[in-house]
């Protein structure tokens, strides 16, 4: 048994005890920072199965800003479930019983845990790995490639070293040339053309056949090219789900302000006079915008992205208002302009996509960005389209935040 | 034992998501079926990346500063997990926020108009409105 399997075991099991413990627990601020916890751990869990971007979010998500707004909402309710006579509801409890365990004999035919022959690892056909690798084969748009191009050759180029590319070409070019020449003469002959052959082939090969665009290394992130190109038109749907929800928080809970009126003094503001809270808030505060503004932009080249970014820039704002009160969060981010921001980031992805249109290419065809380089339009476009993401995730984010928090209008 | 370790993950999943559903459907109080609608999105998640993995795979950045050799990524068995499923579940996780945030808001409203966030309770009242309204429908 590996060890990441025992860490993972011993995650998991945590992580159930926690989830039931959530269910059951009655008073609902411990259900809040329970719920926390479980994110945090389920968090850990996903690092450990390599999905870091997953891990970033939920850490972010599920650890961060769901247990603020859970807690934002209590202030407003109550503080502990209703007491019942009886605890557990059978009927229920059969129900979810019943449910399980139809659902464990389909497990018994799942493929099990790791298995490279699952179907899921079957359908990676080439032409989707291709796609998000963004071999672009230095046309406008995306295109066949050319006949005789070999995928598996091309992918084992490292960033945006077209001549070690061009010299290994070179390199199994000779070598069938070489088998060729063994097949016809001797063996020492073959030897000596090979050597002239190589440097003669890098040469030609570097300066003619082989442009930047044709394997587009540039986005190692393949679950930001996924996100952002294969499944471009998703996740730009997706932003106008998170920009909807922030629309719809605002009509169900903001209450019209005459002109001039001013947001309450609330408790939180108390918080300010803690000189540790005050001392590291502000010291926290920068680090954590600078690692979001550093997520969000290079997602395309390691884990992160728009929506990890966009929770993380959120976090920074919303601890700010935590501990200085709303009316200070409002002195800096006023509520017009994070209203405002969070439709800019969704018009500035979908305007990326109607830019690529009027550049002759399809919708979100991030290639015709840079015609003269299309392999570099790729990383141009997504970082654009990433910022667009990040941008709505953030302002609707503290959108959510501040109308949650907002005084009941008596 | 080596059996129930390789689709443990599976088991942890379905545990996890019938708690979320139990809560959902058991529980009367609404912010406690917010919660429990999460605990079950977030099983649902854990099913999708666990399928991802890939035994002896890496996280799918296809290249590390450094690295001359990159694995290929059409090579089998696959040298990195499978990045499709992390994509779906990156974007639901962001989505299931705003889902929690509109619901925490609706729940804000209920309490604001019936005083009490426990749904048997807004059934009751709810009943004594209609039962009103029909004595005053009927005078």
């Amino acid at each position: 048994m590996s060890e990441v399997l025992l860490i993972d075991s011993v995650l998991l099991l945590l992580v159930a005890v926690t989830a039931i413990a959530v269910v059951e627990v009655r008073n609902l601020y411990a259900a809040a920072m329970l719920s926390g916890i479980y994110s945090l751990l389920m968090a850990l869990v996903w690092v450990n199965m390599h999905s870091m971007d997953v891990a970033f979010t939920e850490a972010a998500v599920g650890g961060g800003i769901s247990t603020i707004l859970l807690i934002g909402t209590l202030v407003h309710t109550e503080r502990e479930e209703a007491r019942r006579p009886s605890r557990i509801n059978w009927g229920a409890l059969f129900v979810t019983a019943v449910t399980g365990a139809a659902l464990v004999y389909g497990t018994l035919d799942m493929p099990r845990f790791g298995d490279p022959n699952a179907p899921i690892h079957k359908l990676r056909v080439p032409e989707m790995i291709n796609q998000t690798v963004g071999m672009t084969s230095g046309a406008s748009s995306k295109q066949p490639p050319p006949p005789g191009y070999q995928p598996r050759k091309n992918l084992e180029l490292p960033l945006g070293h077209g001549q070690v590319f061009a010299m290994r070409r070179a390199q199994k070019a000779n070598e069938a040339r070489l088998d060729q020449q063994a097949a016809g003469h001797g063996g020492h002959g073959g030897v000596a053309a090979t050597e002239h052959g190589e440097t003669h082939e890098a040469g030609h090969d570097a300066a003619h056949a082989h442009p930047s665009d044709d394997f587009n290394g540039h986005v190692p992130n393949s679950v930001t090219s996924l996100l952002a190109a294969y499944r471009g038109y998703d996740t730009m749907f997706e932003t106008a789900v998170i920009f909807s929800a922030g629309a719809s928080l605002i009509l169900l809970l903001r209450r019209r302000r005459r002109p001039g009126e001013k947001l309450p003094d609330q408790e939180s503001a108390n918080m300010a006079d803690q000189v540790i809270l005050r001392v590291m808030c502000k010291l926290f505060i920068p680090f954590i915008l600078i690692f979001g503004l550093y997520v969000i932009s290079h997602g395309e080249i390691g884990p992160g992205g728009g929506f990890q970014g966009g929770v993380i820039l959120a976090t920074a704002f919303i601890l700010y208002a935590l501990i200085f009160g709303r009316p200070e969060l409002h002195r800096v981010v006023p509520e017009r302009l994070t209203d405002v921001l969070a439709a800019v980031g969704v018009l500035l992805y979908s305007g990326v996509g109607v830019a690529t249109m009027l550049l002759g290419g399809k919708f979100l065809d991030y290639a015709v960005l840079k015609p003269e380089s299309p392999g570099e339009g790729g990383p141009l476009g997504m970082t654009l389209v990433e910022w667009g993401v990040g941008i709505t995730v953030c302002t609707v984010m503290i959108t959510i935040f501040n109308q949650l928090a907002e005084e009941e209008s008596k | 034992m080596s059996e129930i370790l390789e689709i443990y993950n599976y088991w942890i999943y379905i545990v996890l998501m019938m708690v979320g559903f139990y809560g959902v459907i058991a529980k009367r109080n609404l912010i406690k079926q917010a919660i429990a609608l999460g605990l079950f999105q977030t099983a649902i998640f854990l099913f999708y990346i666990s399928m991802a993995v890939v035994d002896g795979g890496t996280a799918p950045i296809w290249v590390a500063e450094g690295v001359t050799k990159i694995p290929d990524p059409l090579a089998f068995p696959p040298a990195y997990d499978n990045p499709l499923p992390h994509v779906l579940m990156l974007t639901a996780i962001v989505v299931g926020v705003s889902i929690l945030a509109v619901a925490l808001a609706i729940i804000i409203n209920i309490r604001r108009a019936y005083g009490t966030i426990e749904y048997d309770e807004i059934a009751k009242i709810e009943r004594e409105m209609e039962v009103r309204e029909a004595q005053e429908a009927a005078q």
